[in-house]
């Protein structure tokens, strides 16, 4: 079955508006379900919007482009750095956010500032319980969309927070994590491209090791224009470098793993709301890991 | 002789040419006014103080990119059903969007949280301007034809409907 999603928006006044999701997910004996987010906005103006709750951390396009809207996507899996459970950068966020246009004419900037908990001691978590270690996280995206080119959008964010791991290591080490982004997008059909870059930073706090990972992913896609549009080839490269002494992610409980793989598939709409994608993924993790290749299919709607 | 008929060939000729062109003037003229078809005129509350938007404003605007007028007054999108001569004008110019495309960006819109609803589409011109009179912060779109003294128009890159270079046709 995979997942349902939930998407609740509501306005509560001219200017206040509720939004939410809420998934369920197949498990061997059961379906977990978990609020993906939970905002309450207030509107002051186009320039300045104030909201509270559970995001999805805008230090990256594909999370809060696509949110848990596999319909929207066009590839049938999320590219690896931003991936649900994973561990390279935070995909949820749990505080406040303000966001807003930046008069700047036809450049078309706009901003996202948040104050949260951060990761929680089980990295891939947010902190929904509060701080793990009771110092906030905070995450600035500026980003722009110039008005003469409807569907190009660039940009980058970074992200601060210090991490308390849980299971705790010997010394009871904290870390602190700078993550900086960059975006090039070009949300069109003909072509689409999305194409993002990350640089993890991490400091023991203990020992003073420092270590940079980096991840990037380049995706094209096109519509033809045959057959009422309905067929959309795509092809991804993704690729992450986890370096060998990182102090966090080389570990068994925190463990991000290289990767070097493409993605080619296809999507047929069948309707305006459905969509049918076969995708092929061969992947590989390590230098003395196998390549693994996978075939998915998927079929996805919305209503 | 051969010389002056010569010279009476070449002014029929003239005259031909002349009269081949003022024909093709007039019957260019005649064929642009039958196919012309009224503007899409841009309407909002007379007590709303814009008084003009460039095209890429409304483009905004009705994309759902600007929420809100000068003076924070939150904008109310009305819109025209399916099959409408203002929204298939709509589609083409401001959104630039299939009618497939654009159900489907408003969608994706409030799954994003960027919006909680579409534009309210509503059945008639004479709803359109019912709705633009009683909601302060409403914006509408009507056909030229149906506009009512006491409604006010927006001019669109500095013009009015029915003057040249007036974008929405």
């Amino acid at each position: 079955m995979g997942q349902v999603v939930l998407h609740l928006a509501s306005p509560l006044s001219k200017k206040v508006a509720y939004f939410g999701e809420v998934s369920f997910t197949a498990q061997p004996t059961a379906y977990a379900v978990d609020v993906e987010r939970s905002i309450i906005r207030y509107d002051h103006n186009d320039y300045f919007k104030l909201s509270f709750g559970r995001y999805h951390t805008p230090i990256n396009y594909w999370n809060t482009a696509f949110h848990h809207g596999l319909w929207l996507q066009t590839t049938i899996s999320r590219p690896e750095m931003i991936r649900f459970g994973g561990r390279f950068q935070p995909v949820h966020f749990f505080g406040m956010l303000a966001e807003g246009n930046i008069p700047s004419g036809s450049l078309g900037l706009g901003y996202e500032v948040g104050l949260g908990n951060g990761r929680a001691g089980v990295i891939s978590r947010a902190g929904d319980f509060g701080d793990v270690n009771n110092n906030r996280a905070w995450v600035a995206r500026l980003f722009a969309r110039p008005t003469g080119l409807q569907g190009f959008q660039f940009g980058g964010a970074i992200y601060r927070d210090k991490i308390s791991p849980t299971p705790a290591l010997p010394g009871d080490p904290t870390f602190g994590e700078w993550i900086s982004s960059a975006q090039l997008v070009w949300a069109k059909e003909t072509p689409e491209f999305i194409s993002e870059f990350a640089n993890v930073h991490h400091r023991n706090n203990l020992t003073g090791h420092i270590s940079d990972s980096q991840a990037f992913y380049a995706q094209l896609a096109y519509r033809l224009p045959w057959q009422q549009k309905k067929w959309k080839p795509y092809s991804r490269f993704e690729y992450t470098h986890i370096p060998v002494t990182e102090p966090l992610f080389s570990l068994a409980d925190f463990r991000v793993q290289d990767l070097v793989g493409p993605t080619v598939g296809v999507r047929y709409d069948i309707t305006d709301f459905a969509a049918f994608k076969l995708e092929s993924r061969p992947t590989k993790r390590g230098h003395k890991d196998p390549e693994v290749n996978g075939v998915f299919v998927q079929t996805s709607f919305t209503f | 002789m051969r010389k002056a008929a010569m010279r009476k060939a070449a002014k029929i000729g003239t005259w031909f040419t002349f009269a081949f062109v003022l024909g093709m003037v007039l019957v260019s003229r005649s064929s642009a006014q039958t196919n012309t078809t009224p503007d899409l005129a841009v309407i909002v509350n007379p007590k709303n103080a814009v008084d003009s938007l460039s095209l890429n404003d409304l483009v905004k605007i009705y994309r759902g990119e600007r929420q809100y007028w000068k003076g924070n007054l939150p904008i109310v999108l009305l819109f025209r059903p399916p099959g409408s001569y203002e929204r298939m004008i709509a589609l083409r110019v401001i959104f630039q969007m299939t009618e497939s495309q654009y159900k489907q960006y408003w969608v994706s819109k409030i799954m994003r949280a960027e919006a909680t609803a579409p534009p309210t589409e509503l059945f008639s011109g004479g709803m359109t301007k019912e709705g633009v009179m009683a909601i302060p912060g409403a914006i509408g779109c009507i056909s030229a034809t149906d506009l009512r003294p006491g409604m006010k128009v927006l001019h669109i890159d500095g013009h009015l409907p029915g003057e040249a270079n007036y974008p929405l046709h």
